[in-house]
């Protein structure tokens, strides 16, 4: 929070009522508390107010209050975020687009949809489902997450790794300017006139204003899919048949890896098939055209098995595949059965690394005295190592935060990067030096000033900075949408 | 240009990298004729002559293969022309990673000749190849056919080392095929025409090359059958890497329909693996039937490939002498009622007009030809299709045409509100305004 006085807070409470209403405006302390973390819960940070907009000139009347008034102010989509991006770093105004859901059009013929930011990610593809079609990329999460905060975070999934992730496919954006000024970025047509002003908003985490309406292409679903099982006796040979697989020249749509830690942990809970005792599966997903499918999960098996795989297994029917990317997809909930607690990492490498980095994942970990599961998109490249802790022991959460800086390390020393789908927000503003230059930092600020040149829109981010309010830590809980079982990490 | 400039200059490169006087005839930009061309061999000479640049106050034009030099405004100031064409090596290719790291001023086929000789190929095939340079086809955001399926440079660029206006080097992106760290810079200098920044080195993604690549090229009598056409290739199960469309007056004039009366044709690619690209063929021929077709042939080899260059540079090849080169950008459902417009409107300015569009992504090239002596009916039609284009929600690039014409006809169209943040970042990353100054976008 800010340091308010009590008169301010007051009169900002009623122009604040003035544009949403008295319904839409939340103060009250208990209540404002719901929203001062995200998926991240090692830090807090606490909203003087929380406003639910219900259209883009309620936004833009918020944004203009914001700025005349110089309160700090952050976009909030469904608070699923894991690097603390929508956190009230100084307090101020979280503005909610939960009430912003609208599918405003669906346009077939030109394979595109207009959406609102607060719309849900699944909901999309349920909605152009019926006809065929859906929207492409699918994090982990996307039975809550929005597509705004997918926008922000430039969002990825398991099929990013054949389809590319969110920035691939939006065409154009409808924003509210930290200023208040409604402008669009590109649009419905392509290669937009000017600077590809909606290339860099994706995955500005939020730093560039609001995104109000959202432009996104539609995808035609596939004629035919093929799903393949391999487990390997050494973690090295699951590693090197991820590359053999790349270079028989095959674009799988899914390349997912469960190291032996996840696996047992998956098969005590749910018994999804997958065999206990190996120390690596892939999970490989093949789809588009019926005809030569065959031939490429042909090329697959064969790639695994040259590759050293003890078993491959082809799924025969819609249940088995089923059965087999609920092995991979309820990983998490299934950590849950060997560790109190686990954060999950992000990292990228370039896919040929694998071998290494993963020993030095395996052996960072091990002498900070901690277990680790690895379950991530082995076809990217983008590790998602989850270390395994007991919150209540003194100190482990900090030696897990440590562990998990080494392991970045290790990532930009290969040619790599801090993150492949979660973003900087709070939790890696300090490692940004790892892979960026003094230079490289200043470009990317001198391009935040030219959208967000008062610093008032999500302060605090993204950049190192001293003034801030946030708390850290102790603080693993899982995600609400976790406990409900909607969606595991990836 | 002091000669005291011009001997520091050559104290960067060398003296036989820089030309002056006579020897820049090939440099001269809409009449203007810069004071000298100059080709670092080395990311720290761009480095310094930016510095000097920047010091100075000179004009700085970065070139590559001049392939789309001629795109844009005429420039304010022609200062130094900067010619990236020694920076033409192929830093690093990791088959297993699918990527690639490249110096900006390698040709586009020395690059793709390098990596077919490891079975992969960076996904773009603008017109041009053997002159256009990789940061050129950047910096223009250059594409060709198969952008229908593997996307433009925004979808390939995963990371980008340029030269800012002060000569800092920058690096935005990285190597890795995903990334989410920080500001997704490189999608900044895509398209940007070289007013932010000065490419140096770009890595990419890659893809496997395809066993089979055909072209199943389908002829209408209408060129409205095509619009049809294309609307039921996008409803079904065939995924074609390309979905091209040229008019009656395209198809003659670059002698793809040789003996056929046809309105306009249909071009559709498939490449992947063989059975693939056989059963594609089968079914685009069967689901086409069904749209009346008067001509239908199946393409392979060189007779493809000279297929494929003709749509790519339409400008160049359909008339003997182009008057003018615009490019629309449209919805693709409506791309043929456009171009059947446009053609109307060329013909009561009394010209005429040939017209290629990518068509289900509604990327339209249209070549102006006639008018004589006089720039005025050139200048009428260009108008009307600029309203057209406008009419329909799209967006318009004046990609080619005389000084004359560019006197009475804008480049590009006004930016509108978003203009605003462009001119900020402009000033941000070139406060001295000295890089392609006046050229771009909203006088940028
Ligand atoms: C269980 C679980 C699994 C996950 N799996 C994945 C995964 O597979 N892949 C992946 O990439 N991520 C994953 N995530 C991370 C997270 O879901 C994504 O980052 C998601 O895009 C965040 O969406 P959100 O609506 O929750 O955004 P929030 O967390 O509310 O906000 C995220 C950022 O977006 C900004 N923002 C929100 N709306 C807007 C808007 N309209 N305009 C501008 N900025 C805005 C916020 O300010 C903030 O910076 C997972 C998270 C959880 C909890």
């Amino acid at each position: 929070m800010t340091t308010l006085t009590e008169s301010r807070r007051q009169s900002l409470g009623r122009a604040l009522e003035g544009i949403v209403g008295k319904a839409a405006v939340l103060t009250d302390p208990q209540e404002l508390m719901v929203y001062e973390s995200d998926g991240l819960t090692l830090f807090r940070a606490l909203a003087d107010f929380v406003v639910f907009p219900t259209s883009t000139q309620q936004v833009s009347a918020l944004v203009r209050l914001a700025d005349a008034e110089g309160l700090p102010f952050v976009a909030r989509g469904a608070g699923t975020g894991l690097s603390g991006g929508c956190l009230p770093t100084e307090g101020g105004l979280v503005i909610a687009l939960s009430r912003m859901t609208r599918i405003l059009e669906v346009d077939y013929d030109n394979q595109l949809a207009v959406v609102e930011p607060g719309l849900v990610n699944l909901h999309l593809s349920w909605a152009v489902g019926p006809r065929g079609y859906y929207y492409a990329p699918d994090p982990a999460s996307q039975q809550a997450c929005t597509i705004g905060g997918n926008i922000a975070n430039n969002s990825g999934g398991p099929h990013t790794l054949k389809y590319g992730v969110t920035t691939n496919h939006v065409l154009g954006l409808e924003v509210v300017l930290p200023d208040g000024e409604v402008v669009w970025l590109g649009g419905k047509t392509r290669d937009p006139l000017g600077y590809d002003l909606t290339g860099v908003f994706v995955g500005s985490e939020g730093t560039f204003g609001i995104a109000t309406k959202i432009v996104v292409r539609l995808l035609k679903k596939p004629q035919a899919v093929k799903t393949v099982l391999a487990a390997f006796d050494e973690i090295d040979r699951a590693s090197e048949a991820v590359s053999a697989i790349i270079a028989r020249g095959l674009v799988p749509a899914a390349l997912e890896m469960i190291d032996q830690v996840t696996i047992q942990a998956v098969e005590d809970a749910f018994g999804c098939g997958y065999p206990r005792d190996a120390a690596a599966a892939l999970l490989i997903e093949l789809d588009g055209l019926a005809a030569g499918m065959e031939a490429q999960a042909e090329r697959v098996v064969a790639a695994c098995r040259e590759a050293g795989a003890r078993e491959v297994r082809t799924a025969k029917d819609e249940a088995e595949r089923q059965l087999l990317w609920k092995g991979r997809k309820s990983a998490f909930g299934a950590y849950g059965r060997v560790s109190p607690a686990y954060m999950v990492m992000d990292g990228v490498i370039p896919r040929t690394k694998l071998p290494y980095v993963l020993r030095r994942v395996n052996e960072i970990v091990a002498a900070a005295n901690l277990r680790v599961g690895n379950v991530f998109h082995a076809g990217d490249g983008n590790l998602h190592p989850n270390i395994l802790y007991d919150p209540r022991r003194p100190g482990e959460e900090a030696r897990v935060v440590q562990a998990g800086a080494e392991i970045l390390k290790v990532c930009a020393e290969v040619g790599g990067s801090i993150s492949g789908e979660h973003g900087i927000g709070l939790e890696k503003m300090d490692y940004m030096p790892f892979i960026f230059s003094p230079a490289d930092l200043a470009t990317m600020h001198r391009v935040k000033e030219a959208f967000n040149p008062r610093g008032l829109c999500n302060p605090g981010k993204i950049f190192p900075t001293k003034k801030s309010c946030v708390e850290t830590g102790p603080a693993y809980r899982a995600h609400p949408i976790e406990e409900k079982g909607l969606a595991q990490r990836f | 240009m002091h000669s005291a400039l011009l001997d520091k200059i050559r104290g960067i490169v060398g003296a036989e990298s820089v030309l002056t006087g006579v020897e820049l005839s090939p440099y001269v930009l809409e009449g203007r004729t810069p004071a000298a061309a100059v080709f670092p061999g080395s990311v720290e000479e761009v480095s310094a002559l930016l510095a000097l640049a920047s010091d100075e106050g000179i004009a700085v034009t970065p070139w590559g293969g001049g392939t789309k030099i001629a795109i844009g405004a005429p420039p304010e100031r022609l200062g130094l022309v900067l010619g990236l064409r020694r920076l033409n090596r192929l830093l690093e290719h990791e088959p297993g990673d699918l990527t690639a790291t490249s110096q900006a001023g390698i040709t586009l086929d020395a690059l793709q000749g390098r990596l077919a000789a490891r079975g992969q190929w960076l996904s773009l095939d603008p017109a041009f190849g053997e002159q256009a340079t990789l940061g050129g086809i950047l910096a223009a955001n250059a594409s060709g056919p198969r952008r229908h399926l593997y996307g433009t440079a925004r979808d390939l660029l995963i990371g980008v080392t340029v030269v800012a206006a002060d000569g800092s080097v920058v690096k935005g992106g990285g190597k890795v095929v995903k990334n989410v760290a920080g500001y997704d810079l490189p999608k900044l200098y895509i398209g940007s025409f070289g007013t932010l920044g000065i490419i140096v080195e770009a890595t990419v993604k890659l893809r496997p090359r395809p066993d089979d690549d055909r072209l199943v090229l389908t002829c209408f009598e209408r060129l409205k059958d095509c619009g049809q056409a294309v609307r039921l290739v996008l409803a079904s199960d065939l995924i074609p890497s390309a979905v091209d469309l040229l008019d009656g007056e395209a198809l003659r004039g670059v002698g793809l329909a040789p003996g056929v009366e046809t309105g306009g044709a249909l071009l559709l690619g498939f490449d992947g693996m063989r059975e693939q690209v056989e059963w594609q063929c089968e079914e685009a021929r069967r689901l086409l039937a069904g749209a009346g077709p008067v001509a239908q042939r199946v393409l392979e080899a060189e007779a493809r490939d000279a297929a494929w260059r003709s749509v790519r540079e339409l400008g160049g090849r359909v008339f003997p002498e182009a008057a003018a080169q615009l490019r629309l950008a449209v919805l693709p459902s409506q791309v043929a009622e456009v171009i059947e417009q446009a053609g109307a409107a060329a013909q009561r300015c009394g010209l005429r007009a040939a017209f290629g569009a990518h068509a289900a992504v509604g990327i339209v090239t249209a070549v102006l030809a006639g008018g004589g002596e006089s720039a005025q009916p050139v200048i009428a039609a260009l108008r009307e299709w600029r309203e057209l284009v406008r009419a329909a929600g799209g967006h318009a690039v004046l990609e080619r045409a005389p000084l004359a014409v560019k006197e009475q006809v804008a480049v590009w169209d006004p930016p509108g509100p978003a203009g605003r943040i462009m001119e900020r970042i402009k000033i941000q990353l070139d406060p001295k305004g000295i890089l392609n100054p006046g050229r771009f976008v909203g006088g940028i």
